[in-house]
C-alpha cells in the first residue's frame, strides 16, 4: 500500500511542477516584446486587421482565460498552428521528434558503453596515486569541454579527413539507415562525451562506495576472484546512482541538444523551438518548452517509481521531501 | 602558536599537496582570474582596434595568435573573452549563491508551507532544460550580459537551495539552536548565527559547481549570439565569428576553445578537491 501512496505522491507533485512551469511559460511568452500582430501582419496592419487577428487568437480576452484556453487545448494536444507557417505545432514537432530521440538514445547508449567501464577501470585502479589521478582528471576533462568547443574541433577535423562522415545531410534512420549514420555519428559523438564523463565519475565513485562496505571485504576474504566480485558484489550494488545519473542525462538530453542540433543541422525539436523563439512564433516557443519541461519531469518520476519498486528503503517517509 | 607561525596559506598549501590534481587546478584558476584581471594593463595590443594588421593573418610576432576578420589582433580580444566570462559567470554566481543561501535556509528553519511552496518552485525552475531557459529570458529582455546573468542564476538557484536545506534540517533541531531560540534569539539572529556557520562549506563546493554551470551558460549563449553583444567579446562570441573561417583561420577558434575549457576545467578539479576536503570519507577506500 505504502507504494502505492509513494506513487500517487510523486505524481501530485509532478503535476504541481508542470503547472508552475505552463505559468511561467505563459507568462514568458506573453513578456517578449513584439505582439502576433506584428508577426502576422508585419508593418501592414491596419486598425481593422489587427482586430481580427487579436480576436483569432482571443487575445482580447482576459489573460487568466486566454491562459485557461491554452492550458485546456494543450493537455488535449492540440498545441496551436503555427504563425509563421500556418502548420499545426503539433505535426512539426511530431515530424522532428525521430531526429532528437534517435540523438538521444544514441548518445545516451554510447556515454553508457564508454562511461561504465572507464569508471569500473578508474574506481579498481584508485588504489595507485597514478590511477587515482588519471580516473580524476579524465571525468573532469569531459565534463568541462563545451559541447560546441568539442564540436568545433570535429567539424575541422572532419571537413580535412572526412572518413565518410558528413557534417549535416539528414535523411531519417528508416529511409537510408547508412546515410543517416553517416550525417549522425558526428553529433552523437560530440553529444555523449559529457555522458561519458558523467557517468564514469558516478560509476567511479560508486564502485569506490562500494568496495569499502564489509560484504567486499568478506568476498576478498573467502578468495572469490576480482572479476566476479566487481561484477557480483560491487556492480549490482552500485547501479543505483549510475541508472539515476543516465536516466536524467538522458531526459535532459531530449529537450537541451540545441547547440549540436543546431551544428550538424540535425531537423530536432530543440532547434525548432530556437528558430521559433528568433521567430516569435508564440505557440511554437510555449508548446516546445512545456514539453521539454514534461519530458524531463515525467522520465524522473518514471525513475522514482521504478526504484521504489525495486528498493524497499525507498517510499518511506524519509524519502518525501 | 603553531598556526600564528605557519601563516594564513599554510592550510592551503597542505591542501594542494595533499591532492595535487585540486591544486593544480587552484593554481590554474587563480592564474586565469589574475589574467582576466590584469589583462587590460598587459602589453598585448588593443582590444578593439581595427586593421592592426592584415585580415585573417596567421600568428605573428606583432599578431601572436593571428588577426580577424576586421584586422583586429586576436590575443586581446581571447584575453577580454575570458574576462568578460568569468566575470559574467562569477557575478551571477556570487548573487546567486548569497540568495540561494537565504531561501534555502528559510526553507529548513521555517518549515510547513513555505517550505513546501520554496520547494515546489525549485522544482519548477529545475524542469526547464538549462541552456531553453537562457534562450527563453534573451528572448524577454534584449539578449546581453544581464539577460546572460539572469538565466544563468535561475539555472544554477536549485543547486544552492536544495543542498543548504538538505545540510541545515540536518541541525535545525540541534540543542544549540534550541536554546537559542529558548533565548529569544529571532528569525533571521538563529539563521544567519547559527545555522549559517555549518552550512558554509556546502555553499562553497556548490558555488565551485555554478560557476562551471556559469561559465558553461554564458559561453553557450553567446555562441548562439544571445549573449555579450559585439563589439565586446566573450569566449563563446569568439567562438562563433571565428567559425566562419574555421578551415581559413584556425586560430580565432582553437585558441579561444582551449582557454575556456581549461577555465571550467580548472574550477571543476578545485571543487572536487573542495568536496572530497568537506567530506573526507568519500571516496577513500580499497586501500
Amino acid at each position: 500500500m505504502r507504494i502505492f501512496r509513494f506513487i500517487a505522491f510523486r505524481l501530485g507533485i509532478a503535476l504541481v511542477t508542470l503547472f508552475g512551469v505552463s505559468i511561467i511559460v505563459f507568462m514568458a511568452v506573453h513578456f517578449v516584446p513584439g505582439s502576433y500582430e506584428d508577426v502576422i501582419l508585419g508593418p501592414f496592419g491596419t486598425p481593422e486587421t489587427r482586430a481580427i487577428v487579436r480576436a483569432k487568437y482571443g487575445l482580447d480576452r482576459p489573460a487568466v482565460e486566454q491562459y485557461l484556453h491554452w492550458l485546456a487545448a494543450t493537455a488535449g494536444g492540440d498545441f496551436g498552428t503555427s504563425l509563421t507557417t500556418g502548420q499545426p505545432v503539433a505535426a512539426e514537432i511530431i515530424r522532428r521528434a525521430p531526429a532528437t530521440i534517435q540523438l538521444a538514445v544514441m548518445a545516451t547508449l554510447l556515454a553508457i558503453a564508454v562511461g561504465v567501464p572507464m569508471g569500473i577501470a578508474s574506481g579498481v585502479t584508485s588504489t595507485s596515486h597514478f590511477g587515482r589521478a588519471a580516473g580524476r582528471l579524465v571525468g573532469a576533462l569531459g565534463a568541462s569541454v563545451p559541447v560546441f568547443v568539442l564540436g568545433t574541433i570535429f567539424v575541422f577535423m572532419f571537413s580535412i579527413w572526412s572518413l565518410g562522415l558528413t557534417v549535416g545531410g539528414y535523411v531519417p534512420l528508416l529511409e537510408d539507415p547508412m546515410a543517416n549514420m553517416r550525417a549522425m555519428t558526428l553529433p552523437v559523438v560530440t553529444l555523449s562525451v559529457f555522458g561519458m564523463a558523467l557517468i564514469q565519475r558516478t560509476t567511479r565513485d560508486a564502485v569506490l562506495g562500494v568496495t569499502a562496505e564489509t560484504h567486499v571485504t568478506a568476498a576478498v576474504a573467502r578468495g572469490e576472484r576480482p572479476p566476479d566480485i566487481i561484477r557480483s558484489h560491487v556492480l549490482r550494488n552500485a547501479s543505483i546512482p549510475i541508472v539515476t545519473v543516465t536516466t536524467v542525462y538522458f531526459a535532459y538530453l531530449l529537450g537541451g541538444a540545441i547547440i549540436v542540433e543546431q551544428m550538424f543541422s540535425v531537423p530536432g525539436v530543440a532547434v525548432y523551438v530556437v528558430q521559433s523563439v528568433k521567430n516569435r512564433d508564440y505557440l511554437a516557443v510555449q508548446a516546445g518548452v512545456l514539453l521539454a519541461a514534461t519530458v524531463f519531469v515525467t522520465i524522473n518520476i518514471l525513475a522514482d517509481i521504478v526504484y521504489a519498486l525495486i528498493d524497499p528503503r525507498i517510499g518511506g517517509k524519509r524519502s518525501q521531501s | 602558536m603553531n598556526l600564528i607561525v605557519r601563516g594564513p596559506f599554510a592550510g592551503i598549501l597542505d591542501f594542494a599537496r595533499r591532492d595535487r590534481l585540486s591544486g593544480i587546478g587552484a593554481v590554474l584558476f587563480a592564474s586565469l582570474v589574475l589574467l582576466g584581471l590584469i589583462g587590460p594593463v598587459l602589453p598585448l595590443g588593443d582590444a578593439e582596434e581595427i586593421g592592426v594588421g592584415p585580415r585573417l593573418a596567421a600568428p605573428a610576432a606583432d599578431w601572436l595568435l593571428g588577426t580577424d576578420e576586421l584586422g583586429r589582433s586576436a590575443l586581446p580580444r581571447i584575453i577580454e573573452g575570458l574576462r568578460a566570462t568569468f566575470l559574467l559567470a562569477s557575478m551571477a554566481v556570487i548573487l546567486t549563491g548569497i540568495l540561494g543561501t537565504l531561501v534555502g535556509l528559510t526553507a529548513a528553519y521555517a518549515g510547513g508551507i513555505v517550505d513546501v511552496a520554496i520547494m515546489r518552485l525549485v522544482d519548477v525552475l529545475f524542469a526547464f532544460p538549462p541552456l531553453l531557459l537562457g534562450i527563453l529570458i534573451a528572448a524577454m529582455l534584449e539578449p546581453g550580459g544581464t539577460s546572460a546573468i539572469i538565466a544563468i542564476s535561475l539555472i544554477t538557484l536549485p543547486l544552492f537551495v536544495r543542498v543548504v536545506r538538505a545540510v541545515a534540517l540536518s541541525v535545525v533541531e540541534r540543542s544549540y539552536v534550541i536554546a537559542a531560540e529558548v533565548s529569544g534569539a529571532g528569525f533571521l539572529r538563529v539563521i544567519v548565527f547559527h545555522l549559517l556557520p555549518n552550512v558554509l562549506g556546502a555553499v562553497i563546493v556548490q558555488l565551485t559547481y555554478a560557476l562551471s554551470i556559469g561559465m558553461l551558460v554564458e559561453s553557450e549563449l553567446s555562441f548562439l549570439g544571445l549573449g555579450v553583444q559585439p563589439p565586446d567579446a566573450s569566449l563563446g562570441s569568439l567562438l562563433r565569428l571565428g567559425s566562419v573561417y574555421l578551415t581559413a583561420a584556425p586560430w580565432l577558434v582553437f585558441p579561444a576553445g582551449l582557454l575556456l575549457a581549461a577555465a571550467i576545467l580548472s574550477v571543476n578539479l578545485l571543487g572536487d578537491g573542495l568536496r572530497d576536503l568537506m567530506d573526507p570519507l568519500r571516496g577513500r577506500s580499497l586501500r
